[in-house]
């Protein structure tokens, strides 16, 4: 059986035993298997039925509407004249570049930085209990100061960076939130900062999950350190990297409280991200059915890009399969 | 299976949309009435005066009693939108008037325009009363202002040979040559916070006869012409031709622009007129500072008005004892008490008056409370788009044009076509 | 020469991690430092971690504000039970999902991805409305409920991740050994996934504890507010804000994060690993 079939929907003929199906085994299940299945889903069912299909079906289908948030509304099916319109709106689009450098380069530098940090914390150093709980520290900062801290931080004029640059000789009168050059470079680096911890814990746990035997074997094979992160580490984190990553982008895509706090979307509408016309065509113009159409353009270009990304990491999923049975 | 989760979805949400505009709500007994006042918190002292009112107000009125629901500033316009529309809000709303402009004209606000009493309307200064005033009704009534004041430090104006206006009122002019006779070495003239600039220069534009806004809701024109442009030129021109303003200012918010203030940096800063608090709070010891008069443009010394508001909400079964309680609690001593705490300036002239007489000339007050008079209606408040323009357009476009990566005729054009793009 | 580069390497290491820690920590320090400055200092050009006197009426203040302690109650509460209701529900639906092809799988999949992207201002009306209908608006039930819905995604999306990485011999290996599908789920899978559960379950309790919209929009009685929106309330109108309280009140809301997250830390430790092999 070859690589290519796994993406075909399960049929019921040959694939129970068979060695070369043992990446998933299960998916032969007969019913019996499909209602234990069922049974293990199910607690997770109704909540999520209710209170999240619902609402985000309702919510998908007033994108179609002329729906107004005035008081007893009464609003007709439209089509896609949203959309259409939506097509035209040239702030909006202009923001989604924005959106985009954002979102990238927030998701990379945190991968990067988060895996640097779990390694660091996973090499036995001194004190890791302690260093652990400190790499958690943005977590445990109320969301409510993190902007104000992180505006604290950057002030020009009385800021604790500037006042550091300046005890090295290097300027000391950057204006970082508020320079065309620097704003977004600036929150781009508090976006990391909001999400390492939860990328490095989920890395971290990553870590830990790797049998030891395998990190053993390459050793022994004569691997240094260098060799084994990308032959064992690397591979094995494969399936942890790629969900957080796409949940990641999926955040910080759609994030624009914290942005909208530091900057205003300033100066001169450098750090505008998508999600704040969503906001505001919702809520502010309370035409909630065109931000409801936003909204649905958001995800089909989020999944869009997800599903790419997602393909061509279960493709090489795949292709290692192969290569270990081959 | 999946076909089966979707229509009991939607069946579902269907359900629930026609219980919400239905309109629920619990029948009332024959006990006392229940009002629910959800106030925004502020200061510890605002916070205070609110309660002693209420509580004075609860043991006059046994049968209608007012409780309290403290909530906070940030975030309180998508609670609102959402208890709105979800049927849930409270009887009596605390907000402002660039704000609830929107639920009144959605038609969530009950209309008090027979309800407010005659002695109250004509104690409202008229264009008070305008900047509530939505499709001819009264859908609040306005409690508290602030004004945009100049304060100045002393010592350095007087070092500059500056004699420190006294008049009724002073003219942008004067300020413009009063930062340039103080701007030398270190210090500049003046700082102004204008991170936001949008709500100063159209809070600012009315001295100059600007209006911005004509016509309202999805009707509502713009219009940039001289008015509009007076004050970012004089703004821009200050900064870059006098050299007279701090340029870090010009990107901070107003209260981290006070900071330079207190340094010694800046001789003069503009700021919201309840800093005068804060100043006499945090400002160094021995720091010698004076509120200078009202900035009068060409047309006078108008500024737009948007005062916070009590409202009632039109769904609630107790329209008439709302009104009778928001009545209550915009008397005269009422009004003058909470604005004292809260730094800033009745409503209403009675209590602009009250204030006045127990405050005199302490702390700048009495020039801050002379500015009482001068508010106008902001049109801008009655126009649909205003709020997105603000946000996605004239911000931006301001704050390329006092960083000079435009000039005056493209900020003018930025503003006209990114409103005509909203709008159209 | 090897020890020598060893150390190097050592060294090299703890440097590059006082730099992580100095980065994500720094905000926090400021913080604290802010916490104990008058409003007079903090109002000032002065730049300096030590506050030129210490100024702690800024906790009293905190601590004077209407229910500090009590939505700090009601935040450990909701957080906690969220957290182990996510766990429960999403530990075995996960594996279902990353074990399974086919339609349930697309459809989770599909549906935790939508969940995520679309905008929480288009749902929350019609959540409002839903929860309204079953009585649990200003509920901490409901809130726990809906702070369980929005964290499964992730819950359920990282956990699959987790299950995907345990090779499939494993559980073959038990499942010959005679066992039913169940024993191996619980000798062989669940504790291999320990340190996965325990970085989730972090995260539920984290996004639950500091969560705000749903909690502003939904809660309306003050006895139910949690502790961000007790904390927004130190925020006032024309953006004034107690910044010295506000600050002290933060840094007391990080106290309970910390000792939870150092209870935690210790499970992320995967000590049952060799042992799940080997047996």
């Amino acid at each position: 059986m070859t690589v290519a079939t796994s993406s075909r929907p399960p049929t019921p003929v040959p694939r129970q035993g068979g060695r070369s199906d043992r990446r998933r085994a299960p998916s032969g299940l007969d019913r019996a298997r499909r209602r234990e299945a069922a049974a293990l889903v199910m607690p997770s069912l109704l909540p999520i039925l209710v209170l999240s299909v619902a609402p985000l079906l309702m919510g998908v289908l007033l994108a179609f509407t002329d729906a107004e948030l005035v008081r007893r509304p009464d609003y007709q099916f439209v089509g896609v004249d949203n959309f259409v319109r939506l097509a035209g709106n040239s702030f909006f689009w202009d923001s989604f570049r924005i959106g985009m450098i954002w979102a990238v380069a927030v998701t990379l530098l945190q991968l990067v930085a988060a895996l640097g940090l779990a390694q660091l914390l996973n090499s036995g150093l001194r004190l890791q209990g302690l260093t652990r709980v400190l790499a958690l520290i943005p977590w445990a900062m109320p969301p409510v100061v993190v902007a104000i801290m992180w505006k604290m931080i950057y002030s020009p004029n009385a800021g604790p960076l500037n006042a550091f640059l300046g005890s090295l000789g290097l300027p000391d009168d950057i204006n970082w939130l508020a320079d065309f050059s620097t704003a977004l470079p600036a929150v781009i680096v508090v976006g990391v900062w909001v999400g390492m911890p939860q990328t490095t814990v989920t890395l971290l746990a990553g870590l830990q999950q790797i049998p030891a035997e395998l990190h053993e074997a390459a050793a022994m094979d004569g691997a240094g350190a260098w060799r084994r992160f990308w032959a064992v580490t690397l591979p094995s984190l494969r399936p942890i990297l790629t969900s957080i990553t796409s949940l990641n982008f999926i955040w910080n895509f759609n994030s624009f409280s914290l942005v909208y706090v530091l900057t205003e979307g300033g100066p001169g509408g450098r750090t505008m991200l998508p999600m704040l016309f969503t906001y505001l065509e919702a809520f502010k113009n309370r035409n909630i059915g065109y931000a409801a159409a936003m909204g649905v353009v958001l995800v089909v270009v989020v999944v869009l890009l997800l599903a790419v990304y997602l393909r061509s990491q279960l493709r090489d999923d795949r292709v290692e399969t192969k290569k270990k049975e081959g | 299976m999946k076909t089966r989760g979707v229509s009991i979805a939607a069946c579902l949400t269907i359900t629930t949309l026609l219980l919400a505009s239905c309109g629920s709500g619990d029948a009332g007994d024959d006990g006392p009435v229940t009002l629910k006042f959800q106030a925004l918190s502020d200061q510890p002292a605002a916070i205070a005066a609110t309660e002693s009112i209420v509580a004075d107000w609860n043991e006059e009125n046994p049968d209608v009693q007012v409780e309290i629901v403290p909530a906070g500033w940030d975030g309180v316009y998508d609670k609102l939108i959402t208890q709105f529309n979800g049927g849930a809000a409270p009887d009596i709303i605390h907000y402002e008037a660039a704000s609830i402009v929107s639920f009144a004209r959605d038609g969530y606000l009950a209309d008090l325009t027979d309800l407010m009493s005659d002695e109250r309307r004509a104690d409202i200064p008229e264009g008070i009363l305008d900047s509530v005033t939505v499709d001819d009704q009264v859908i609040a009534y306005p409690t508290e202002l602030q004004s945009y004041v100049v304060f100045a430090n002393r010592k350095l104006l007087e070092d500059s040979g500056v004699e420190i206006p006294t008049g009724d009122t002073m003219t942008w002019d004067e300020l413009r040559e009063i930062a340039k006779a103080t701007t030398k070495g270190d210090v500049y003239g003046l700082g102004w916070g204008l991170a936001s600039p949008t709500a100063t220069f159209m809070s600012l534009a009315p001295g100059f006869g600007g209006t911005y806004i004509e016509g309202t809701g999805e009707d509502a024109t713009l219009t940039i012409g001289d008015g509009e442009m007076a004050l970012p030129e004089q703004v821009h021109a200050m900064a870059y031709e006098d050299k007279s303003i701090l340029p870090v200012t010009m990107t901070q918010s107003g209260s981290e622009a006070i900071a330079s203030f207190y340094a010694g940096q800046t001789a003069m800063t503009v700021q919201g007129s309840y800093q005068a608090a804060n100043i006499t709070k945090d400002a160094p010891e021995g720091f010698d500072w004076v509120a200078l008069p009202p900035l009068a443009g060409p047309e006078g010394p108008q500024q737009a008005a948007n005062p916070q508001t009590l409202s009632v909400n039109i769904d609630s079964e107790h329209v008439e004892e709302s009104a009778e309680f928001i009545e209550f609690f915009t008397q005269t001593e009422n009004l003058a008490a909470l604005n004292e705490a809260d730094a800033l300036i009745p409503a209403t002239t009675s209590a602009q008056e009250a204030m006045t007489d127990k405050l005199g000339d302490e702390n700048g007050w009495s020039t801050i409370l002379a500015g009482g008079q001068n508010f106008v209606s902001a049109p801008y408040l009655f126009a649909d788009s205003y709020a997105q323009w603000k946000d996605t357009v004239a911000t931006p476009a301001y704050q390329r044009y006092l960083a000079q990566e435009t000039d005056e005729a493209e900020l003018a054009e930025q503003l006209t076509s990114g409103w005509e793009e909203i709008t159209q | 020469m090897r020890v020598l580069a060893q150390q190097l390497v050592r060294l090299a290491q703890y440097v590059a991690l006082a730099c992580y820690i100095v980065f994500l920590g720094f905000p926090l320090l400021w913080l604290i430092s802010a916490s104990v400055k008058s409003s007079a200092e903090l109002n000032s050009l002065v730049v300096s971690l030590l506050p030129q006197e210490w100024h702690w009426e800024n906790y009293a203040d905190a601590l004077a504000r209407q229910g500090l302690v009590s939505s700090a109650g009601n935040s450990a509460i909701v957080a906690l039970a969220s957290t182990a209701l996510v766990i429960l529900v999403a530990l075995p639906a996960s594996y279902v999902l990353a074990r399974l092809k086919g339609a349930i799988r697309a459809a989770g999949v599909g549906w935790i991805l939508v969940s995520q992207v679309f905008p929480v201002v288009l749902v929350i009306l019609p959540l409002f409305l839903v929860l309204r209908t079953i009585g649990l608006t200003d509920s901490l039930v409901g809130l726990t409920l809906v702070h369980t819905t929005y964290t499964l995604p992730f819950a359920l999306w990282m956990l699959q991740g987790y299950v995907a990485a345990i090779p499939v011999d494993l559980e073959e290996a038990g499942a010959m050994d005679g066992g039913n599908r169940l024993v191996v789920l619980r000798r062989i899978v669940f504790p291999l996934l320990a340190p996965g559960v325990v970085a989730t379950a972090m995260f539920s309790f984290v996004s639950s504890w500091n969560e705000f919209f749903f909690a502003l929009v939904l809660l309306q009685s003050p006895e139910n507010y949690t502790l961000p929106i007790t904390l927004s309330t130190f925020i006032g109108g024309e953006g004034k804000v107690a910044l010295g309280p506000l600050a002290a009140g933060s840094v007391l809301a990080a106290i309970p994060s910390i000792v939870f997250f150092s209870i935690m830390q210790k499970k992320l430790t995967g000590g049952l690993m060799a042992g799940a092999v080997k047996g």
